[in-house]
């Protein structure tokens, strides 16, 4: 029987933090902090939104987005998703400019009773520019940044405990209901639910597995909110963090020099000195 | 440090009946008392008011008292309770705080919360992680175990918070032959270390080895108690629809067929 | 009424993953009473979930009375093999404990007098025919897990698997499901059942199947999955014998799986003094 470990005493086999909590991105990019990477994503979306004509914004997103994601060689996920993500709105805006842009007069294109301008099409090209750069920045920083990497940060630097553990506590929320949605159609299955039929069989098929989902999370909140204040949880208070993401005076300064530098900008712009 | 349960009382709310009545518990260091009972005798309630949980988080309502080494602490709030009293349950995966993508930080989210120092967070979740054999569990995802491992890296978790009492739910109602072994022997350390284990169990074999005294339970009263093996020998238990160990059960059969039992006993030693 | 049998089945989780049936070749017939026994990991659960199609073979295959189970969905396999879940909450949708009931043997198509019949008989089997209107998540854990049974029940499945049914049970319970599997073996069901717990499998089952990584290690009567030359085996895999096995061996007797075979084993020695 191996040796019994008093728990009392220091353990036998004293050991620090392990190494694989808050283990460093594999890029430069992944292991900003958090802050900073957010800083920038926001910087970018709403520069991007701000600066005039097209030339402005696509010289940013290639600077700040595409740039940093070919560093953390995530350029490929970042193009697919960043589409992905915008293209519906991106279709909408476009086609709603090009076809009903009011004042258009230069007339490119005619189908039926609606007409693409040439003032509607450059437009259209300025809005589905912005929509890109703003996918693209907050796309960039969601594959950059682990979500409990940035709530932790925030924590260290004053949030709440309380407030960092439900922003915690959702992100898992889904992996936790999907993996309970899963078991509950095989159980559903196994009581001759048909999940394999035409559509209307299926379609009934969604009250008695969204039903457990639902019912089997809330009985499982109740549980799980005894457990965690039986564990300190609404103790009054800081708690005391394992690991926080680095920061340095050099990316404290590189966030205020891009808040400045958006703050200048947006001033500009509304000061009428640029068009 | 004792845990003292005295003339308690328990009715949920919105209930028409209370769930416990009359109930006097002792718990001293070092003591694993079993607790056992049919379904819905009042075992779970019984955990969640010894811990506090009820009324502070279920609701309800409590007569009686409820003292820590002489001292009432029925004024306490929940997370002051939790410093000395910890409770684990019977379903592993709603014990997980869910915020923790590995056992280590899964163990260490109980000292985190207590704000002491880091090295002694550390310090205390390997310790915790030792005693209940799960080291190499250290950079799994809690999610990702089995519900055998999800309990015990459960009562690591409880186990790091270093509290006097344990009061454990049915610890080992989700778990095979091997996992109930691992959380049997887990008990039978923290109760060597000192700790007091109040233990609700359906498994009776399990309680024969690792509790000093046992609790029957029924319909919210104590029917009786007493020494484990007196206990668990005492033929009002199957009455109290609780399953006898089988080492009981087997001598029982064979007076029962007019035999003697003698040689079994000896069989069984 | 019904045969199961496995051919080489074969099942890898995910790409070149998890082997985690490594060959399995069996054949259940009608009536049986079959425990499933071993470590977790060893692919029982594994191995049920193809019984009723959830799972479909990497290699081999599984026949219901000589038809290929991959020629029917999953849907089509609930009305010949019944599954019940070990997480009772993973499966309890109803409002009432009628309507979780019938839930199965509607999807089946029953209706009428005989859905009618089939969800009485299942509720007075497990204990719950005055809680017809309950909300299940007004029973306790112990009595939506017979729930869960009785839903499954009410299918009047000629085979059904159980998945670790005694889990969570008091003694009363626990005999509650031994008279429910002994009625259904009666009326020539087969019934499957996953335990751990090695007295109730002696108990209740007239063959024990053991398995260790994917394989099947050992197939045969509890007397003889569970007497002495078989201990190695089972201690591989992390399994120990009843008591009764143990003590039937330590006075010298022949296999006594259960307490009633060590009693009438003392009570023949006791007669030829």
């Amino acid at each position: 029987m191996a040796e019994r470990v008093r728990l009392t005493e220091p353990s036998p086999h004293a050991r620090g933090v392990p190494t694989f909590i808050g283990r460093p991105g594999p890029s430069a990019v992944h292991r900003l902090n958090p802050l900073t990477k957010a800083t920038l994503a926001t910087v970018t979306a709403i520069a991007a939104v701000v600066l005039g004509g097209i030339v402005g914004p696509v010289l940013l997103v290639t600077v700040a987005v595409l740039l940093p994601a070919a560093v953390a060689g995530v350029l490929g996920r970042l193009l697919r998703l960043s589409l992905l993500l915008a293209l519906p709105i991106a279709i909408s805006a476009f086609l709603v400019n090009l076809f009903f842009f009011p004042g258009g007069e230069q007339v490119l294109l005619r189908i039926g009773p609606i007409t693409a301008t040439a003032e509607g099409l450059g437009f259209a090209i300025q809005i589905l520019v912005r929509i890109l750069a703003i996918s693209g920045a907050v796309t960039l920083f969601y594959l950059t940044t682990r979500p409990a990497d940035l709530v932790v940060d925030l924590e260290r630097r004053g949030i709440s405990s309380r407030a960092g553990f439900v922003a915690n506590a959702s992100v898992q929320t889904v992996p936790a209901m999907v993996d309970r949605a899963i078991q509950i159609t095989a159980a559903q299955r196994a009581r001759g639910l048909d999940t394999e039929g035409n559509l209307w069989r299926r379609l009934r098929g969604i009250v008695p597995i969204v039903g457990p989902v639902i019912l089997g999370s809330l009985a499982e909140v109740e549980e799980r909110t005894m457990a965690l204040e039986a564990r300190g949880f609404a103790r009054p208070g800081r708690r005391t963090l394992l690991w926080a993401p680095p920061d340095s005076a050099t990316e404290r300064i590189a966030r205020w020099a891009m808040l400045v530098a958006l703050v200048a900008l947006v001033a500009a712009r509304v000061s009428g000195a640029w068009s | 440090m004792t845990l003292r349960l005295s003339g308690v009382g328990y009715r949920y709310a919105g209930a028409q009946r209370p769930s416990l009545l009359d109930i006097d518990l002792d718990l001293p260091d070092g003591a694993v008392v079993g607790l056992v009972g049919a379904s819905e005798a009042g075992k779970t309630t019984l955990c969640l008011v010894a811990s506090g949980l009820a009324p502070r988080t279920v609701g309800g309502q409590i007569r009686g008292h409820i003292t820590l080494d002489g001292e009432n602490v029925d004024a306490w709030p929940m997370h002051r309770l939790s410093e000395r009293i910890a409770i684990g349950f019977e379903n592993p995966a709603t014990q997980l705080s869910q915020v923790a993508s590995t056992v280590f930080e899964e163990v260490a989210f109980g000292p985190m919360n207590l704000g002491v120092s880091r090295d002694d967070v550390v310090e205390r979740t390997w310790a915790a992680l030792e005693a209940l054999r799960i080291e190499e569990l250290a950079e799994r995802d809690p999610f990702r175990l089995s519900g055998g491992q999800q309990q015990l890296v459960a009562m690591a978790g409880l186990l790091a918070m270093r509290p006097a009492h344990f009061v454990l739910d049915e610890p080992t109602a989700q778990l095979d032959p091997a996992g109930t072994r691992l959380v049997g022997d887990a008990i039978a350390r923290l109760a060597a270390d000192g700790a007091s284990i109040l233990v609700a169990e359906q498994k009776t074999d399990l309680l024969a080895e690792v509790a000093s005294r046992i609790v029957v339970l029924g319909e919210g009263r104590i029917l009786f108690e007493g020494p484990a093996a007196e206990v668990l020998a005492d033929p009002r238990l199957t009455e109290a629809g609780v399953a006898e160990p089988a080492a009981v059960r087997l001598r029982r059969a064979a007076e029962v067929a007019g035999l003697d039992p003698v040689r079994i006993v000896g069989a069984i030693a | 009424m019904t045969e199961l049998r496995t051919e080489g089945l074969v099942h890898v989780y995910g790409d070149g993953g998890v082997r985690a049936l490594d060959g399995v070749d069996l054949r259940i017939g009608p009536g049986e009473r079959v425990a499933l026994i071993g470590q977790n990991g060893s692919g029982k659960t594994t191995l049920v979930r193809h019984l009723n199609g959830l799972l479909r073979p990497t290699e081999g295959r599984v026949t219901i009375d000589g038809t290929d189970a991959a020629t029917m969905t999953v849907a089509q396999l609930a009305s010949r093999v019944g599954l019940v879940f070990q997480d009772p909450d993973r499966q309890i949708f109803a409002g009432s404990v009628d309507a979780e009931v019938q839930f199965g043997p509607r999807n089946l198509g029953r209706s009428g007098a005989e859905l009618r019949e089939a969800v009485a008989a299942a509720l007075d089997a497990t204990g719950l025919a005055d809680e017809r209107r309950t909300n299940p998540y007004d029973l306790g854990g112990s009595r939506r897990k017979l729930l869960a049974l009785a839903s499954v029940l009410a299918m009047r499945t000629p085979v059904i698997v159980l998945d670790e049914p005694t889990t969570g049970q008091d003694a009363r319970g626990v005999a509650r499901v031994r008279r429910i599997i002994d009625a259904l073996a009666g009326e020539g069901r087969t019934v499957i059942a996953i335990s751990h717990d090695m007295r109730f499998v002696a108990e209740t089952f007239e063959r024990v199947i053991v398995m260790r990584s994917g394989r099947v290690i050992l197939d045969g009567t509890p007397a003889e999955a569970f007497a002495a030359e078989a201990w190695q085996l089972l201690a591989s895999t992390h399994l120990e014998p009843p008591l009764a096995a143990r003590v039937g061996e330590r006075l010298g007797f022949g296999a006594t799986p259960t307490d009633a075979s060590v009693i009438e084993s003392l009570a023949a020695e006791g007669r030829r003094a």
